[in-house]
């Protein structure tokens, strides 16, 4: 199994989780964090904003599954700007489900 | 610099070696809480992080969420009635052998038997640091 964890701009959250949606992964786990990438935050005019709001979203599937959702991510979280976000796949060792006490996703 | 054949041995070991600390993500229901700190309290894991977040699974009602009664019946219903369910999310760093007892530990806490008890995740972790003391690995957790 891995973990996927995708730092994204805040209005195409719901974009993506449609899409996600519709391709059958709806399991998620979104929340709100603050950031920033290599640019440094962004200079607007006058003003310096260090640190940017954006939103995290973090699902564990099968490695199998795992070009489709990056594609799918990928596609959708897209402006072409600085900004667009990140995302990480990292390795999980084991997934239990609490109601059922058993193993797995 | 020439190494012995011994060194390189356990350097290449060492490179190999499965890690030592294990980090267990629990997404669990809010009211749960305060008991499943207790219970980590009471087997000796007092550290965790914890974050509010909004997820979305099988569950798509605030079943068995909150105490008081719900007048509103839509919410009470099984099927599509809210996008996201607000869950808590912890994470906490243990040794690898003591994982699956952390894990079973929460499993049993949470545990009411409906849709929306959360899911455990047991990710591998390659090295821990105190900032405070620079200590590394199993010492910097404990």
């Amino acid at each position: 199994m891995k973990m996927i964890r995708a730092i994204i701009r805040p209005e195409k959250a719901e974009k993506v989780v449609d899409a996600l949606d519709a391709a059958g992964h709806v399991a998620l786990t979104k929340m709100e964090v603050i950031g920033r990438g290599k640019q440094k935050g962004i200079q607007l005019e006058s003003i310096y904003y260090d640190e940017i709001p954006k939103m995290m979203l973090m699902l564990v599937v099968e490695d199998s599954e795992i070009n489709q959702i990056v594609d799918l991510i990928n596609e959708n979280a897209f402006t072409g700007n600085i900004g667009d976000g990140k995302l990480f796949v990292s390795h999980v060792d084991e997934a239990y489900t609490v109601r059922s006490r058993s193993k797995g996703l | 610099m020439k190494h012995t054949l011994l060194e390189v041995v356990v350097k290449v070991f060492k490179a190999v070696e499965v890690s030592i600390l294990k980090e267990i993500i629990a997404i669990i229901r809010p009211n749960k809480m305060t008991r499943t700190k207790e219970v980590l309290d009471s087997l000796g894991f007092p550290s965790m992080t914890a974050n509010r977040v909004m997820g979305r699974g099988k569950q798509k009602a605030i079943l068995n969420e909150v105490t008081f009664q719900i007048k509103e019946p839509k919410l009470l219903k099984e099927e599509g009635s809210m996008k996201y369910i607000p869950k808590r999310l912890i994470s906490l760093v243990v040794p690898d052998e003591d994982a699956s007892l952390v894990a079973e530990a929460i499993m049993k806490v949470n545990h009411t038997g409906q849709f929306g008890d959360g899911k455990i995740f047991v990710c591998p972790i390659e090295d821990a640091i105190r900032v405070r003391t620079k200590e590394t690995g199993e010492e910097a957790i404990l």
